[in-house]
């Protein structure tokens, strides 16, 4: 136990290092304060409005649903991708391959940028259809899938497919009960990347989002002139919920797998 | 069988893909006959949106209440259909800069009313975009003509004299804010002297302690100012008979020569400046980061009153050189009205209605910028003016303040002095309502040709960037080393792996 | 055996479909402007105009110099944390994982925000540490992504081959260095990719955190908003081509020398 100590500290420095400037993000909701400096006094107003506030509602399922939508969408086709390219002769799977690297090595401006060009331009598809957007999203975080799932593939014993198949399992029964548990971690990371590539990008969204409808990124930078501070200020109302709700579901997880801990050490 | 499912499942994946490109675009045109859909886009949180409190109820000396319900635009969908009976829906969308804006009109979004700034509004006449009022609009006998009517003489002035092409703004823009540049500054640092004056931001004294704006034209016009120092503030030249027609040309002075002069000094000041921001200005101001910023007088105005939250009191003053006068105003775009005289009327409609004064006032208590409407017959404006800064019947050591250019284009007119505190003329009031004084020294900037657009784009990237000949030699030196480095660790490997 | 082949490349059409659709033919919209001028006509001027500028060279000078150090932080800060939480036998590591990935929910405008105070607080005046804000910025922003594909990639590894190596007589050191690090190279090399790539592009980070001088991203930015699509898009490609070369080269070297250990090891 002694040895892990210098480990474990080391990591919750870092934790703590990361989490600092939530707890002052979550330190100054709770304040009646514009700016994070001084502190006058304490309310509650932020919550209230994180919920009263029509516009603010709107906005923050819309970029969840979003996040959400988009990462399944990226999670189905780059996984499929993945497997498929994995088996795939060379050809198909440099193109696979190649063409995956480019929106992860690609500014983002430029992506939004051309996948606005795109769609909009040489396809005539209305922004307001929100397609563009999704479709913005899914190229995104897409490839961040695939590097996620193929590094699985590679790591998986190859023979584990064909030992399947001469078991007599069915090409799908060897996919579904031996690959994809394999490659399941893989899928996994990749989904929550997709979403958190997605809830934190403002350069796609600014290129391909309909007029009328804003993500939590591109109202917070694109509010820069003008005076209203409620909905800047409710934000980090939100960023307090989040984290409580990461506290909840991690103390939960750890609940969780001390139980299932105890149960194999029992 | 199940083989032939794979396959089936991996052709609907990609239909479902392809499926989502084109989209059916039915049902619109049914819904167009019954309801007026008036496509809106406007700057960021630049419109009242309702909502208030009780206690911000304003009572204004002529008797009239003002109070903001809903979102301004929600209540014109209301008044619309009262006042002329016709459905109208407002989509209201918001942009960033005037670049945002511009580039979403070329890359698929189509608006019917959109509020960009002078140069921009310049611009897009220039370019045959924008569908000019119709004459009806200007008709001040038409009770509903709310901006005709009310509309600042001085404004209306500026938006007549300003020609592009040998047409006057007037005819395709309405004002709707406007405003000088100068800087906003915390007294405690700086003195008001220190900070009238282009020169500050060169100021040693303020060493990284000062911002300036993130973008060419705010920076490119207070270097220049700077720069034409002098030949400003001579005295021959304050006295010419052509004085603001010589200011106006100084000022948007975009020569090669020029834009290399600006570079340098630009250069130099960037050594000497905290950074360059575009919002978080007014924040460091109140935390103590910097101790003055290039503002905007609205925003200048609205950090002011954020600041007395937390017992900071800034001021705002205006260079004694020059300033910039610039406008936010309504256009109309030709691709969005097209030949639909309703939506025309709607636009115009639109625009009167927030030039109606109590909207005005509704605006410019929210946002904090001031508004072109002046309020013509109606003395909304003005009682607003004077509830906000006028001071207390017992208050000694007031001071008049003329705002008559402004609200009736004489400056005489004793309708229109506000008396209010000393402390005023430096802050809120002075900056809302610039004095005459400054007015006078006040040019527009205009919009520069697609050559001079790219000069100036140009000396701008040679300030943001890094010049690669500035870079240290010992830099250059490290970065080798550590290049051969680990070239020789990878060759000496794979040579180790082939051996072994 | 052939039929089923078939069967899993099959999976990967929809993804290869849509990588064309809105990855390269995308990419051709580009490069169409990037070599063409504001009359429409080809021209090699904007890829000599590139070079030529002492401004642009420099620029990409100085988003190298970001991008290596930043890569190098958040190295140096994931690798042990990935390869102690990989190691250990405590029961809740999933979810401290999970921990090290939940603060980029909370969107990254609001915590830089947060963080720009915290740094004032510390250095009293920002101004006079860009360069090193940008770096502590943007590890706090991309750490997780370093951090978690060297976690999956350790997770995977094959244990025996550690303890058949300390039994062979191998000092921890030498375990650590012969076989844990060669076999973790794939996750590296995912992670820098990750971590790489934004860091010469991101330039909301430097905008937040005072930083004046403009990086590859902010300069491709400055001309799509000054609508000069044309030098933007060769910016773009340029900075897509290197970075291009700079992945097959590591990937080459990665995929070459797991496959190397790998025989070895046989």
């Amino acid at each position: 136990m002694r040895k892990d100590l210098p480990g474990k500290i080391f990591i919750a420095v870092t934790l703590l290092l990361l989490y600092l400037p939530i707890l002052v993000l979550a330190f100054y909701s709770f304040t009646t304060s514009a700016n994070i400096g001084s502190v006058h006094g304490f309310t509650m107003d932020n919550y209230i409005n994180l919920f009263s506030n029509e516009e603010l509602r709107g906005m923050i399922l819309g970029t969840v649903l979003l996040a959400f939508g988009s990462s399944l969408l990226a999670a189905v086709l780059g996984t499929l991708g993945a497997i498929g390219a994995f088996y795939s002769k060379k050809m198909t799977k440099s193109f696979v391959g190649v063409m995956n690297q480019v929106p992860v090595i690609n500014a983002d401006v430029v992506t939004g940028f051309s996948v606005c060009i795109m769609l909009v331009v040489v396809l005539g598809v209305d922004k307001s259809t929100y397609v563009p957007l999704v479709i913005g999203h899914v190229v995104l975080s897409a490839p961040f899938v695939y590097l996620s799932v193929v590094p699985k593939l590679k790591q998986m014993d190859a023979s584990l497919y064909e030992a399947a198949m001469d078991l007599g399992a069915t090409p799908r029964q060897a996919l579904t009960k031996v690959v994809l548990p394999q490659i399941q971690p893989g899928i996994v990371s990749g989904f929550a990347l997709a979403v958190t590539l997605s809830l934190d990008d403002y350069f796609i969204a600014s290129y391909t989002k309909p007029a009328t409808f804003d993500t939590i990124s591109t109202y917070v930078v694109n509010a820069t002139k003008g005076s209203q501070t409620e909905i800047k200020t409710a934000l980090w109302a939100l960023s307090t919920l989040i984290f409580l709700i990461v506290v909840l579901a991690v103390a939960l997880m750890n609940l969780r797998s001390g139980k299932e801990g105890s149960k194999f050490e029992g | 069988m199940k083989v032939r499912r794979v396959r089936v499942l991996a052709l609907c994946l990609t239909g479902a893909v392809l499926a989502s490109l084109p989209w059916p675009q039915g049902g619109r045109a049914q819904a167009r006959e019954e309801t007026i859909t008036l496509r809106v886009c406007n700057w960021e949180e630049y419109i009242d949106l309702g909502d208030w409190d009780e206690e911000e109820r304003i009572e204004l000396d002529n008797g009239v209440d003002i109070f903001g319900e809903n979102a301004l635009y929600d209540e014109f969908e209301v008044w619309y259909y009262e006042t002329y009976g016709k459905r109208v829906q407002v989509e209201y969308s918001c942009f960033g800069t005037n670049e945002d804006l511009y580039n979403q009109l070329t890359l698929g979004d189509t608006y019917d009313l959109v509020c960009p700034s002078d140069y921009m509004i310049m611009k897009l006449i220039a370019e045959g975009a924008l569908e000019p009022y119709s004459e009806s609009f200007f008709d001040r006998e038409d009770e509903e003509n709310y901006y005709a009517r009310c509309v600042s003489p001085y404004i209306a002035d500026v938006f007549e004299e300003n020609e592009i092409d040998g047409e006057s703004w007037s005819r395709y823009a309405a004002g709707y804010m406007w405003g000088v540049t100068g800087v906003l500054y915390n007294p405690e640092l700086m003195t008001r002297e220190e900070a009238s004056t282009w020169a500050v931001f060169d100021n040693p004294d303020f060493y990284r302690q000062i911002t300036l704006k993130d973008n060419v034209r705010d920076t490119y016009f207070s270097t220049l100012g700077y720069l034409r120092q002098e030949q400003l503030m001579d005295e021959t030249f304050l006295a010419d008979a052509d004085y603001q027609e010589k200011l106006g040309h100084m000022m948007n002075d975009v020569s090669p020569e020029t834009i290399d002069a600006v570079e340098q000094l630009l250069g130099r000041i960037m050594g000497n400046i905290y950074a360059l921001e575009t919002d978080s200005g007014k924040a460091d101001m109140v935390t103590g980061k910097i101790a003055a910023n290039y503002q905007w007088s609205g925003d200048a105005v609205y950090a002011m009153d954020q600041a007395e939250e937390d017992d900071v009191y800034l001021q705002f003053a205006v260079p004694r050189e020059c300033t910039n006068l610039w406008f936010d105003g309504w256009v109309m775009l030709r691709a969005g009205i097209g030949e639909d005289m309703e939506k025309k009327q709607a636009a115009e409609a639109f625009v009167n209605f927030l030039s109606r004064p109590e909207n005005a006032v509704r605006n410019m208590y929210y946002i904090g910028y001031t508004s072109a409407i002046s309020g013509g017959e109606d003395d909304t404006v003005f009682s607003y003016l004077d509830w906000c800064y006028g001071a207390e019947e017992d208050e000694e050591d007031t001071v008049a303040y003329p705002v008559g250019y402004f609200f009736s284009g004489d400056n005489e007119d004793e309708n229109f002095i506000v008396y209010t505190s000393q402390e005023q003329v430096g802050r809120q009031l002075y900056t809302q309502y610039p004095s005459q004084e400054v007015i006078s020294r006040a040019a527009v900037m205009g919009y520069f040709d697609e050559e001079q657009t790219r000069d100036i784009n140009q000396m701008w990237i040679n300030i943001r960037c890094l010049d690669v000949r500035e870079i240290p030699l010992w830099c250059v030196l490290v970065t080798l080393c550590i290049v051969v480095t680990v070239v020789a660790a990878a060759v000496l490997r794979k040579k180790n792996h082939y051996c072994g | 055996m052939g039929v089923f082949r078939f069967t899993r490349k099959q999976l990967c059409i929809p993804y290869a479909v849509f990588l064309l659709c809105f990855v390269a033919a995308p990419l051709l919209v580009i490069i169409y402007y990037a070599f063409t001028n504001g009359e429409g006509e080809f021209t090699f001027g904007n890829l000599t105009g590139f070079f030529t500028s002492p401004y642009t060279i420099g620029t990409l000078a100085y988003s190298f110099a970001i991008a290596v150090v930043t890569t190098c932080v958040c190295l140096l800060l994931a690798y042990p944390i990935a390869y102690i939480l990989a190691r250990s036998k405590w029961k809740s590591k999933a979810v401290i994982v999970v921990m090290f990935v939940m603060p980029m929910w909370i969107n990254f405008t609001l915590r830089i925000t947060a963080l720009k105070e915290i740094l004032t607080l510390i250095e009293g005046n920002l101004a006079f540490h860009p360069f090193l804000n940008t770096i502590i910025g943007m590890t706090y922003d991309f750490l997780p992504f370093m951090i978690l594909p060297m976690y999956t990639t350790l997770l995977k590894l094959d244990k025996s081959l550690l303890e058949a190596a300390a039994d062979l007589g191998a000092s921890p050191f030498q375990v650590f260095c012969k076989v844990t690090l060669p076999l973790s190279v794939p996750g590296i090399i995912s992670g820098v990719v990750m971590v790489f790539l934004p860091s010469m592009t991101n330039y909301v980070v430097l905008d937040m955190l005072y930083n004046s001088t403009y990086i590859m991203g902010s300069l491709i930015g400055s001309f799509f908003s000054a609508y000069d699509w044309h030098n933007g898009s060769m910016i773009a490609l340029i900075l897509l081509l290197i970075i291009l070369v700079f992945t097959l080269i590591t990937d080459r070297y990665a995929e070459e020398d797991t496959g190397n250990r790998g025989g070895a090891l046989l």
